[in-house]
């Protein structure tokens, strides 16, 4: 139990020193194995394509030309980036104001009572519900797609965090009591790190939906972006190869966004916070 | 370094870099934001912003594209800003938001939105003709008749293409309840037509004539040979702005007028446009524009196109048979013939022969 004994990182760790590593002689299969799967997906979806002689729907290959199609007419890097700066901005406002609210309704019993239930009356509304209302505010403007996303994922941040506070060891409360911690400094030296690995994992799921909704946040009159991709490619006649081009390069950058964000795992004031199986 | 430095400087750099890159790779979405912000500190005055006209990348809206890409190239710029939308509820929203002052929109949905009280008015039609209803070449389906118990897709409840049916089935000596209708979006149709889950399909062009293209349709009728001279879209302008720039919108019909006029002037204008609105505002194939241009040269027209009188009565009588309108809306109150009258009288066809190099 290590995890859970081990104090909080109240003070800053200087272990700069690289930790003593024993190689693992299995590393490659870490590359290996989740290839392999791919691989055998990839030959699974052509053979079935072959089978059905499908006219409609590509194979691999050519949804690979069609990538190299968007890339060389430069619509590869404009759409990606256009998706992602919707994504950053959604999600960067939800946790600005999911975080601190969410901290807020865990650590104050009456404002949960009060907002919770409003909360989980709009948590699970679809974004596209919401697509009539962000086109009455925000107009034709990158604005609107930029709510819709923020809209997905500002609740489960702020359910995340307010469940964080309300779960809290006691001890940890008592302790800074017994040192006679300020209000300021309890919350800073003690609430916040103490939450912060499972407002970490609350964040991970939120990006997830935040990046889950782009393609309906672009249905809105954008002209840019993967989702918009993939609403385009269906109006551009047999262009499925653009669909699935557009589904693959979400899928693949929502990759890297959770590793991204699993990094966040590995630093000290987050890892106490998880119980390691090895 | 601490979490707390390196989130910092991450989000710092990742912000503030990806907003860069957006300004210079879609610096469109950046003017956006600006309007949107100046938008809120407009209080008086009539507005003398450039039109934003929403449209869809169907050859019902064609005149949209080409009368925009005719002025930005004869003369630098552009007479209104086209939004293009994906799909009619957005555009319809835009446009109740007021982001759009002028749409192209299906002709019962404009009447429909007049009679809930919306100051809607139709100055011009976006074009006649041009649905065609599409069968699986395998099928046994050779007349109007053997579509009885059969699923028909058509593209919304306030589409022509569905009124369409009501006038076919009368024709045919059936009634509605003989076919399956169901609604689905114009982009869909294509596939559910070629795993054959519907039996038939029906909507504007291109999609319909995408089938063909593709060797798995038939046509099994067009709308010409039902329903002569239909009209399944029209341009649409708030009152509002009819009453504070009747000039803007004026010059908007001829414009449109003037497209609709060399599109039918010649075969090499229709091939040009083909060209220039699949790859500049369609993002289409230009063989699917080719081939609904072309065959037949008459599938789809652009010419008298001024909204009259006994079309929309017919409209009305079909939307209120069809359930979809409560007949409560005159042709007065829904339509401004005024300047469709003035542009069909003075404008000629653009003097226009292809893009430049």
């Amino acid at each position: 139990m290590s995890a859970a004994t081990s104090e909080p990182p109240i003070k800053k760790q200087d272990d700069d020193a690289p930790p003593e590593r024993r190689r693992d002689p299995h590393a490659w299969l870490a590359l290996a194995l989740p290839l392999t799967v791919a691989g055998l997906f990839l030959l699974g979806w052509d053979a079935a394509v072959r089978v059905s002689a499908s006219e409609v729907f590509p194979r691999p290959l050519d949804v690979v030309r069609g990538i190299r199609e968007l890339a060389e007419k430069g619509l590869l890097l404009k759409y990606i980036v256009a998706s992602l700066f919707r994504v950053t901005w959604g999600f960067g406002l939800a946790v600005l104001i999911g975080v601190p609210f969410g901290l807020f309704l865990g650590w104050f019993g009456r404002a949960y009572q009060a907002f919770n239930p409003m909360i989980q009356i709009f948590r699970p509304i679809s974004p596209i519900a919401w697509i009539p209302v962000a086109i009455l505010w925000f107009g034709i403007t990158d604005i609107a797609p930029i709510f819709l996303i923020f809209l997905a994922s500002v609740f489960p941040i702020t359910v995340s965090a307010s469940a964080a506070v309300q779960n809290m060891q006691p001890v940890y409360l008592r302790a800074a009591q017994n040192f006679g911690l300020s209000r300021l400094d309890l919350f800073r030296r003690v609430i916040l790190p103490s939450c912060l690995p499972q407002i970490i994992t609350g964040l991970r799921i939120a990006l997830g939906i935040a990046w889950l909704v782009v393609v309906a946040a672009e249905m809105i009159a954008v002209n840019s972006g993967l989702g918009y991709l993939i609403i385009d490619a269906r109006n551009a006649g047999k262009r499925y190869d653009l669909v699935v081009a557009g589904m693959i390069m979400i899928g693949l950058i929502g990759l890297v966004l959770d590793l991204l964000v699993r990094r966040l795992a590995t630093f000290d004031e987050v890892r106490w916070g998880y119980a390691n199986r090895q | 370094m601490s979490l707390r430095n390196t989130l910092l400087l991450f989000f710092a750099v990742w912000f503030v870099g990806i907003s860069l890159l957006q300004a210079r790779l879609n610096p469109e979405s950046i003017r956006g934001l600006g309007d949107y912000l100046r938008s809120f500190r407009k209080t008086t005055g009539v507005s003398t912003d450039q039109f934003k006209i929403g449209f869809l990348p169907v050859t019902c809206h064609l005149t949209c594209p080409v009368t925009d890409f005719i002025n930005t190239q004869t003369t630098g710029e552009g007479l209104f800003e086209p939004v293009r939308f994906n799909s009619w509820p957005e555009l319809k929203e835009a446009y109740l938001a007021g982001h759009t002052p002028a749409t192209f929109i299906l002709a019962p949905m404009a009447i429909a939105l007049r009679e809930q009280g919306v100051k809607i008015k139709i100055v011009y039609l976006g074009h006649r003709d041009g649905s065609a209803v599409m069968v699986h070449k395998d099928s046994q389906i050779y007349r109007m008749e053997d579509l009885r118990g059969k699923r028909v897709a058509v593209p919304n409840r306030f589409s022509n293409q569905r009124l369409l049916f009501f006038r076919a089935c009368r024709n045919a000596g059936m009634t509605i309840d003989e076919i399956q209708l169901v609604e689905m979006p114009p982009p869909d149709m294509p596939a559910a037509l070629y795993s054959k889950s519907v039996d038939a399909i029906c909507s504007g062009e291109p999609f319909m004539g995408q089938t063909e293209l593709d060797g798995y349709g038939r046509v099994l009728w067009l709308t010409k040979d039902v329903w002569p001279n239909f009209i399944s879209c029209v341009l649409a302008v708030r009152e509002d702005v009819i009453e504070t720039r009747r000039a803007d919108v004026q010059a908007l019909v001829d414009g449109i007028a003037k497209s609709g006029k060399w599109l039918d002037k010649s075969m090499e204008n229709r091939m040009s446009a083909a060209q220039f609105v699949s790859k500049n505002y369609y993002m289409q194939d230009p063989r699917l524009l080719s081939h609904v241009l072309s065959k037949p040269p008459d599938r789809v027209k652009y010419t008298r196109l001024s909204p009259l009188k006994p079309d929309f009565e017919e409209i009305e009588a079909l939307g209120v048979e069809s359930g979809i309108l409560q007949g409560t809306a005159r042709f007065e109150d829904y339509v401004d013939p005024s300047f469709a009258e003035t542009a069909t009288n003075k404008v000629e066809a653009w003097n226009f022969a292809g893009p430049k190099p």
